[in-house]
């Protein structure tokens, strides 16, 4: 990545972070996702009846020496380990969508792309430095969360139980593999609807068949259909991250500045 | 080397509006060419082309040698745009922007703070350095927009009614701008505008187009020359009974149209003797304006 990159992308931070409006819908949804869902959950386990809780059957599900710690504990560990990595799924698919979004249709609605056609950048490497600055956000948003909502989370069931729950590997998996290949996947995919959407609101309106999938293993998970180990975790971040690759390579190969200059 | 050339350059839209038609032209490095027409008449597109954001459909351009459908970067290395849809960043200060700018061309920070400083002092914008593009007026975002496109030392520059919105003022400034890259510096500049009266004021050579088509081009002599529309004599005289040649243009005021300045004082005699008081007589060569609706006029009974 040479200078002029690395000047696009901080330009497009700057511009992000700079507008009040744009952080605060990139930081809300993840914050109450990640931070106040988890403590809802604690407390749900902790203070609603054992007969009350849906928990039992999804419990019977687990290992026996899962869940031989007793009901709050096995439960709370469920909803750490298996619950809430799947929100950290959701998290980067929004955020690199909002960002991606407005970093070309929005270049795009107010007359700055041409202007930065006019560089002496390729295509190729004007897409990669903002679908790099769109990724860079996304994974910082993702890591300030998952560093947040453990800090939250441990510290209530310290309080409540007086314990802590480790982190199971399915965190390493989620954090370093699965999440950063589908922010890419989620990234490449609105920049291509980009070169030919007009506004942001369209191509935001693709991204959201982005989130189904993901939305579909959250049910799976709550509904304790799909309790994905480690292993088939693994397998998914692979094929993500592959496919991530291999957009990311072809992505621009059909476009040309006529294409993102049409109006 | 020839800094810009067209060689029968056509570009038609997938609507299949021929925006461009077989336009041909040949700039030295230097000049300030006018490149102008109403809306519509194809400037835009012919800017797009030589940039390189547009692929011909026939023919060729080539920029200082370098064919822009090929190598669109090394000729974005080469040339400054100024067109109105290319916009900078609202949400950066007059500073950053062109820091940006000046990056993006591969500038080391030093430098492009050097560049920064002398082009907002140049455009008068030092003031105005630290604020936001959003505050800016039309005319401020004008000027930045010059200097954005000034900051790489291009050689060759494409501006596209560079002075609208600007107060007299500043226009002034920005044309004495142009002149002096040109002259000290080589730059050429292509200039897209349709307002021939300020074209008329900067440039040393004209192109006129209309619905894609290069009507003529040449400077300004070439031109008069090349139509034969001869001259314009203006005449405020009293008294007296007019020549038949004279015509009434109002109240003491009369026009003459002539070929060369010797017909003049035939004209003058011609109305002492036939008993007028003449007090002025102001011999006007055709100007821009008048050849291109000469040209348009002609292109539509033709």
């Amino acid at each position: 990545m040479n200078s002029a990159m690395t000047a696009i992308v901080k330009k497009d931070l700057y511009e992000i972070t700079a507008n009040r409006r744009m952080l605060l819908t990139l930081l809300i949804v993840p914050l109450v996702l990640t931070v106040l869902l988890p403590v809802v959950f604690v407390l749900l386990i902790y203070f609603v009846p054992e007969e009350a809780s849906d928990f039992q059957s999804l419990l019977a599900l687990l290992p026996p020496q899962a869940s031989s710690a007793g009901f709050e504990r096995t439960a709370s560990e469920l909803v750490f380990n298996h619950i809430l990595p799947v929100f950290f799924l959701i998290v980067p698919v929004m955020e690199s969508s909002v960002m991606s979004a407005s970093s070309f249709v929005g270049e795009k609605e107010k007359s700055t792309l041409e202007t930065l056609l006019y560089s002496p950048l390729s295509l190729k490497q004007i897409f990669r430095a903002k679908v790099l600055a769109s990724f860079l956000l996304s994974m910082a948003v993702s890591l300030l969360s998952f560093f947040l909502m453990l800090f939250v989370f441990e510290t209530v069931v310290l309080l409540l139980s007086g314990g802590l729950i480790l982190p199971g590997i399915e965190w390493l998996l989620i954090m370093l593999l699965v999440s950063p290949a589908l922010s890419m996947i989620a990234i490449t995919l609105i920049v291509r609807v980009s070169v030919k959407a007009q506004s942001v609101e369209d191509a935001q309106q693709g991204a959201v068949f982005l989130l189904l999938p993901v939305l579909a293993l959250v049910i799976g998970q709550f509904a304790g259909v799909l309790l994905i180990s480690a292993w088939i975790l693994l397998g998914i971040g692979c094929l993500c991250a592959l496919l991530a690759g291999l957009l990311m390579k072809k992505a621009m190969g059909r476009f040309g500045y006529e294409q993102f200059l049409k109006r | 080397m020839p800094a810009i050339t067209l060689d029968h350059l056509s570009k038609t839209y997938d609507n299949g509006k021929k925006a461009v038609d077989s336009v041909c032209l040949r700039l030295e490095q230097g000049e300030i060419f006018g490149f102008l027409g109403p809306n519509g008449a194809g400037k835009t597109t012919t800017v797009k082309l030589l940039s390189g954001m547009l692929t011909p459909t026939g023919g060729s351009c080539s920029l200082l040698g370098i064919n822009p459908a090929r190598h669109p970067e090394t000729v974005h290395g080469l040339c400054g745009v100024v067109t109105e849809h290319a916009q900078m960043y609202h949400a950066l200060t007059g500073l950053q922007n062109l820091e940006f700018y000046g990056a993006l061309f591969g500038l080391s920070p030093a430098k492009s703070r050097q560049r920064t400083d002398a082009l907002l002092s140049r455009l008068e914008l030092s003031d105005a350095a630290h604020q936001k593009l959003a505050s800016y007026s039309t005319g401020m975002r004008q000027r930045l927009s010059l200097a954005r496109a000034l900051m790489h030392e291009p050689p060759v520059l494409f501006l596209d009614e560079p002075t609208s919105g600007l107060d007299p003022r500043s226009a002034q400034n920005v044309n004495a701008l142009l002149r002096s890259l040109a002259r000290e510096k080589g730059i050429t500049v292509f200039l897209c505008t349709h307002q021939l009266r300020y074209a008329q004021e900067i440039c040393t050579r004209y192109g006129l187009m209309d619905r894609g088509r290069l009507l003529a081009e040449g400077s300004l002599d070439a031109l008069r020359a090349r139509l034969g529309l001869g001259m314009r004599v203006k005449i405020r005289a009293s008294g007296g009974s007019a020549p038949a040649s004279y015509r009434k243009t109002g109240e003491n005021t009369y026009e003459i149209c002539i070929q060369t300045q010797e017909e003049i004082p035939p004209l003058v005699r011609m109305g002492v003797e036939s008993g007028m008081r003449i007090y002025s007589v102001c011999p006007e060569q055709p100007s821009l304006e008048d050849l291109y609706f000469h040209l348009t006029a002609h292109q539509k009974e033709a």
